[in-house]
């Protein structure tokens, strides 16, 4: 899988690694923004109030 | 264009290794997949415990703080010019010494929305939080993070019978004292939040202050309860000198 990805990269090693970085660095940022946002009120981590539910 | 022809040289050289190394197997193809995508998932959930701990503390904070000023502009405003106060951005302060943590922004409600800026909430519902400021016998009920969005009463478990609670308005110190602690409760414990918690010892009507929070550290599965009982008040003076609690 990522070697695939790897090889279809343009440029030589130096290019590829740069943008293997630059595409890392945007995954985590829609983890962070997006994904793990939504993610959390369904999982079981952080409901702090005691309720009648 | 050296690099040209040692490129063209390498992607021959994959051209001509690479049918061969499918040939190898779907198999041994489909489990190198396979390990890519757990490796992966792994790193992913890692991603989520840096988020959960970290990022959302410094969002929280940010957020508390530009907050926490515009409540402490908004004070210094309606000194110059009477009228409804506005309690939008919060009511007040909460210092806990114990705690360690300053200064805890106090806001109405405890949806996730609310506590995930980084701020203890009172209590709407299940039971509606008397306030301090209408005078009134009653139970200032609060909720904060323990962990993640803040974490404002992530030290909870260090408040000993005793120890102050101050809570910090336009005009007044309301100081109150630990009397009574538990450290494991059910989530669904709705007694704790009683205007008179009996749960505590008490059977009287009085002005008390429970702060609610999830606990052990890093889960939901029960919940930390603290009780105080209001000591005394002071007046806000013009310097806003610390009451000797906080000192």
């Amino acid at each position: 899988m990522y070697g695939w990805i790897w090889r279809h990269l343009p440029g030589n090693v130096w290019v590829k690694a740069l943008l293997s970085l630059v595409l890392t660095l945007a995954v985590v940022y829609v983890l962070f923004q997006y994904v793990f946002p939504w993610a959390e009120p369904l999982l079981p981590f952080n409901d702090v109030t005691v309720n009648d539910q | 264009m050296a690099v040209t022809t040692d490129e063209t040289e390498e992607r021959t050289d994959t051209s001509e290794t690479a049918p061969k190394r499918r040939r190898m197997g779907r198999i041994a193809m489909a489990v190198s997949v396979f390990g890519e995508l757990l490796i992966t998932a792994g790193v992913v959930l890692g991603l989520f415990v840096v988020y959960s701990l970290w990022w959302t503390n410094v969002l929280a904070d940010r957020e508390a703080g530009e907050e926490a000023d515009r409540v402490r502009d908004n004070w210094q405003a309606a000194d110059d010019s009477p009228g409804a106060l506005d309690t939008k951005d919060g009511i007040g302060f909460l210092h806990v010494p114990a705690m360690e943590n300053g200064e805890v922004l106090v806001k109405k409600g405890t949806s996730s929305k609310v506590l995930n800026g980084g701020v203890a909430g009172y209590y709407m519902s299940p039971v509606k939080a008397t306030l301090p400021t209408t005078d009134k016998d009653g139970n200032f009920t609060l909720a904060a993070h323990r962990d993640g969005h803040g974490a404002k009463f992530h030290n909870i478990d260090k408040l000993e019978k005793g120890d102050p609670i101050v809570f910090e308005t336009r005009d007044n110190w309301y100081v109150y004292t630990v009397y009574e602690t538990l450290s494991e409760t059910s989530k669904y414990n709705v007694k704790v939040l009683a205007s008179i918690p009996r749960e505590s010892g008490k059977k009287k009507a009085g002005k008390y202050i429970t702060l609610t929070t999830c606990t052990p550290v890093y889960t939901s599965r029960h919940r930390f309860i603290v009780w105080g009982e209001l000591e005394r008040v002071e007046r806000v003076n013009a310097e806003r000198t610390l009451p000797k609690e906080l000192r």
